[in-house]
């Protein structure tokens, strides 16, 4: 990054006009509302500098610009290397005034904690950060888990209990599992949309088979192979179209949780709803009170610390998964050492299909009742685990662990959220606007012109 | 675009313009418009074009807002877009109660400036902060979702006073209709820019772009924008099609406008995509919808509509696949052509179901209804009996079929002649045609052929 070169006097003049103009109209809005005095000033010095910081960014990058004949002093080469990381501080620290200022109560020990505790991972990120070239995604997201757990369980009555982190560890289990699709599809570099409706046609339909009489093991074991049958059917679908895959799968899930609403709703006067009850063995197997040999935690956390475990060290040191890498990174590198795309693309969105199954059968154990909505939030959930976990979406880096840092982040993350009293619209508006710098810390593409 | 075979390139030379792409649309188009019409002929009367369109719109003008980003390439699928649009329609709203907004002049700058600097932000973060635009319109599509029901919790709220009226679509005629008409001719005279040029070598390939020079930052900011006022359009038909606030249409609106887009023959890779198109694949979501609904299917309605919706979607996405199959023989692939051929065997349908239906009076109208797939399957297809009206009436449209027919005859005689001949000019050939046309239609009024008033015979 060259520094931005200056405007000219009448540019700055005239930004500046603007934005007192600007400042005053807000400021005269804010009076008309009847805001507090403190909100409109701050809300006005706010307005002025980001207008202005953004007049000067966008138009500097417009002029043409001016040689520069003296080399910078230390203390202008010190700036321009750190520039980004002292911004964020000052940000932070700026935010902290404010809300300290606003809000009443908030200046306290456990909050000057939490925001120390904040500043450091910021400036551990951007020092240790730069020695990990390969898993610097894992670290950060490591390094952001470890900050948010410790200032929740300061701040948050019951956070750090083994209650709240086996419900923690619980919710994960479910969006692990329904993400372990994701991230094999997206080390091909392709996409799943159909998981979501994979997961509420599997729920529902599971119940179904259940109240028709069928054996509930031999009604899961149905379910699941459905599930990897509809993988496989969406994978031969998308293999010719992988540039459209997202919107293959889409499709196939519409139809698939349309069919299986009609299929479930044939003979039913209820329109769709089912009714059953389900065994004992399928509700322990995901609800809070389960256990798992005796030990007090449901099987779920275990069946997936162990399917990630087995993913992880698989896709490590087997052939198959140095050859899913090989494909993501390069086809017709891959192609030459006799590596079949489509098989690997067709047994990944089996994998995809067999797992979103899987989460819908045990979300069955964990509600007690059918409901084809119940895979809606997953929709876009399992894309940004995988992608705050850190991998690409266009193949080739990555792998399950880091989708594994990446669901628990985003679940701490909202835990957290709920923790502080905050509604599920704030929530998600919260979530929103931490993906893009959490995924811009390590995900950066190259500029173009180093591409050539 | 960089290794085209030679029979391709030669294709372009002599096509022009031509798009292989638009040929699923348009067929997928005509099929459901004549079905749709023989299931329920009142689709074609001035009040169902008017709800066709108003209930259309919205959608028609979101696909293309996602189709100018997804020109700009680097895989730009707006996920955003269904929040952004519920946003700028409970902002809209929520500033009407608070009195600030009435005039419409108003309304429409805000709405299109609001979509317009998201647009540019987003295009800001994909270029400086280089995060695939993906992600950012994935954490755009949760921060706003998210904040929409922040502003507005629940579904209400008054749209300002002067949409009151457009959200009846009694006429076909309706402001509605202006805004889309107005903005399909904006990305027509866009087209032929050079900025249009810039945009769509971006979408094929940015690296070749920015090595011939082509400003990217600049061209990618400009489709930005371009996709923010389409969206803040959309926002506002939107806002008059329900008359109201409604936060929550978020994922249905973008799930739909993607399928839209797609089915309308785009390219999500980028560099390809067209008003045409992405209109034509969002009526044709439209029609579905409607077809279905003319089916009475009680309470599984909703889910076979999911069920056609996504199979027609999977199924004309592989159907795309035969594109380089039919473009070995057919080379020189004409859409207008294509599109005007069925459009007359579509209006003659349209002419037998408006016009024969009536004539058989209540017993032989298709009447939406719960679906007798016994009677459906073994009764007679049809059982019109020719009136005196009727054979008037094909009396009266002999001449105008014989033209239709001629034309396309000519119409498909000059393709061929432009197709396969080394010169450019067919300007010979129009003279003739055109000298024949005259003469005929000399010959017709000399002979005195009076055309009978086909309302007359009703």
């Amino acid at each position: 990054m060259t520094p931005l070169p200056a405007l000219s006097l009448p540019a700055k003049i005239l930004g500046l006009v603007i934005g007192l103009i600007l400042t005053g109209i807000g400021a005269g809005f804010g009076f008309a509302t009847g805001a507090s005095v403190q909100i409109v000033i701050l809300a006005a010095i706010a307005t002025l500098a980001l207008f202005f910081w953004g007049w000067s960014y966008v138009l500097g990058q417009f002029t043409a610009p001016t040689l520069q004949s003296d080399t910078p002093s230390p203390l202008h080469r010190a700036w321009v290397a750190y520039r980004w990381p002292l911004l964020g501080l000052a940000l932070i620290l700026l935010a902290f005034i404010i809300l300290s200022l606003t809000v009443p109560g908030f200046f306290n020990i456990w909050n000057v904690i939490s925001l120390l505790i904040l500043l450091a991972i910021l400036v551990l990120t951007r020092t240790l950060g730069r020695q990990f070239q390969q898993n610097r995604s894992a670290f950060i997201g490591i390094m952001v888990l470890a900050g948010l757990f410790s200032v929740g369980s300061m701040n948050i009555e019951g956070f750090s209990s083994g209650a709240n982190i086996k419900s923690m560890l619980l919710f994960a289990a479910f969006l692990g599992i329904a993400s372990i699709g994701q991230t094999l599809v997206a080390l091909l570099g392709g996409l799943d949309l159909s998981i979501p409706f994979i997961i509420g046609a599997a729920n529902v339909g599971l119940l179904y088979l259940i109240s028709l009489g069928v054996p509930p093991w031999l009604a899961s074991i149905i379910v699941l192979a459905i599930g990897a049958a509809l993988g496989t059917i969406n994978g031969f679908l998308s293999y010719r179209l992988q540039g459209q895959a997202l919107i293959v799968t889409l499709g196939t899930g519409f139809a698939i949780s349309g069919g299986v609403q009609i299929i479930t709703s044939i003979g039913s006067a209820y329109g769709g709803n089912v009714f059953g009850t389900v065994p004992p063995w399928l509700s322990n197997l995901s609800a809070m009170n389960g256990s798992t040999f005796g030990l007090p935690f449901p099987p779920v956390i275990a069946i997936w610390a162990i399917i990630a475990v087995i993913l992880i060290v698989g896709m490590r040191i087997t052939v198959y998964g140095r050859f899913l890498y090989a494909l993501g990174v390069n086809r017709t590198s891959a192609s030459r050492v006799m590596i079949s795309e489509m098989r690997y693309w067709v047994l990944m969105y089996a994998a995809s299909g067999f797992f979103a199954a899987m989460t819908g059968s045990l979300l069955l154990g964990w509600s007690g009742g059918g409901f084809i909505g119940v895979g809606d939030q997953y929709l876009f959930l399992t894309l940004a685990a995988v992608v705050v976990g850190g991998t690409s979406l266009l193949g080739g880096a990555g792998g399950y662990g880091f989708t594994v840092i990446g669901v628990l982040v985003l679940q701490v993350l909202s835990s957290f959220l709920v923790g502080i009293g905050l509604d599920f619209e704030w929530q998600q508006f919260i979530f929103g606007l931490l993906i893009l710098p959490m995924v811009a810390l390590y995900a950066r593409s190259p500029h173009i012109r180093t591409q050539i | 675009m960089t290794a085209l075979p030679m029979a391709k390139v030669q294709a372009e030379q002599q096509g022009g313009r031509s798009n292989p792409y638009l040929l699923m649309p348009i067929t997928l188009f005509f099929a459901l418009l004549a079905f749709a019409v023989l299931r329920s002929p009142n689709l074609m009367t001035s009040a169902g074009i008017g709800a066709a369109i108003i209930v259309a719109t919205p959608l028609i003008l979101a696909t293309y807002a996602l189709m100018a980003s997804a020109i700009s390439g680097r895989g730009t699928v707006d996920l955003s877009i269904g929040p952004l649009i519920g946003f700028v329609n409970v902002t809209l709203i929520q500033l009407q109660a608070a009195g600030v907004l009435e005039n419409p002049i108003v309304v429409f700058l805000y709405a299109m400036a609001a979509g317009a600097l998201y647009q540019f932000i987003f295009a800001l973060i994909v270029i400086y902060v280089r995060v695939q635009p993906i992600i950012v319109s994935l954490s755009g599509y949760l921060a706003l979702s998210g904040i929409n029901l922040v502003i507005l919790p629940r579904p209400g709220g008054m749209a300002p006073a002067f949409m009151a009226e457009w959200g009846y679509g009694t006429s076909i005629f309706s402001p509605i209709l202006v805004i889309l008409l107005i903005a399909s001719a904006a990305w027509l005279l866009f087209t032929t820019t050079a900025f249009y040029t810039h945009l769509r070598l971006m979408g094929s390939d940015e690296r070749a772009a920015y090595t011939s020079g082509v400003p990217i930052t600049t061209v990618r900011i400009g489709a930005h924008l371009i996709s923010g006022c389409f969206a803040g359009l959309a926002a506002i038909c939107f806002t008059a099609l329900i008359s109201s606030g409604d936060p929550s249409q978020g994922t249905t609106y973008t799930l739909i406008a993607v399928t839209a887009l797609v089915l309308g023959g785009a390219s999500l890779a980028g560099g390809r995509g067209g008003v045409f198109g992405s209109a034509l694949g969002a009526v044709n979501l439209y029609l579905i919808t409607f077809c279905l609904s003319t089916f009475n299917f009680g309470a599984v309605q909703s889910f076979v509509t999911n069920l056609a919706y996504g199979t027609i979607l999977v199924v004309s996405l592989l159907l795309t696949l035969l594109i380089p199959v039919i473009q070995r023989y057919i080379r020189n692939f004409s859409p207008l052509l294509y599109f005007v051929a069925l459009s007359v065997v579509v209006l003659g349908i349209i002419l037998h179901a408006t016009f024969d239906y009536a004539a058989l009076g209540e017993a032989g109208q298709f009447l939406p209804g719960p679906l007798q797939m016994q009677a459906a399957l073994v009764g007679p297809l049809e059982i019109a009996v020719a009136s005196a009206e009727t054979e008037a009436l094909r009396r009266a449209a002999g001449p105008l079929v014989l033209g239709a027919v001629l034309l396309i005859v000519i119409a498909v005689f000059l393709r061929l002649a432009l197709g396969q001949s080394d010169r450019g000019t067919i300007a010979p050939a129009v003279v003739v045609v055109v000298a024949m046309i005259v003469l005929a239609g000399a010959w017709g009024l000399r002979e005195g052929i009076a055309i009978p008033d086909i309302e007359a015979t009703q």
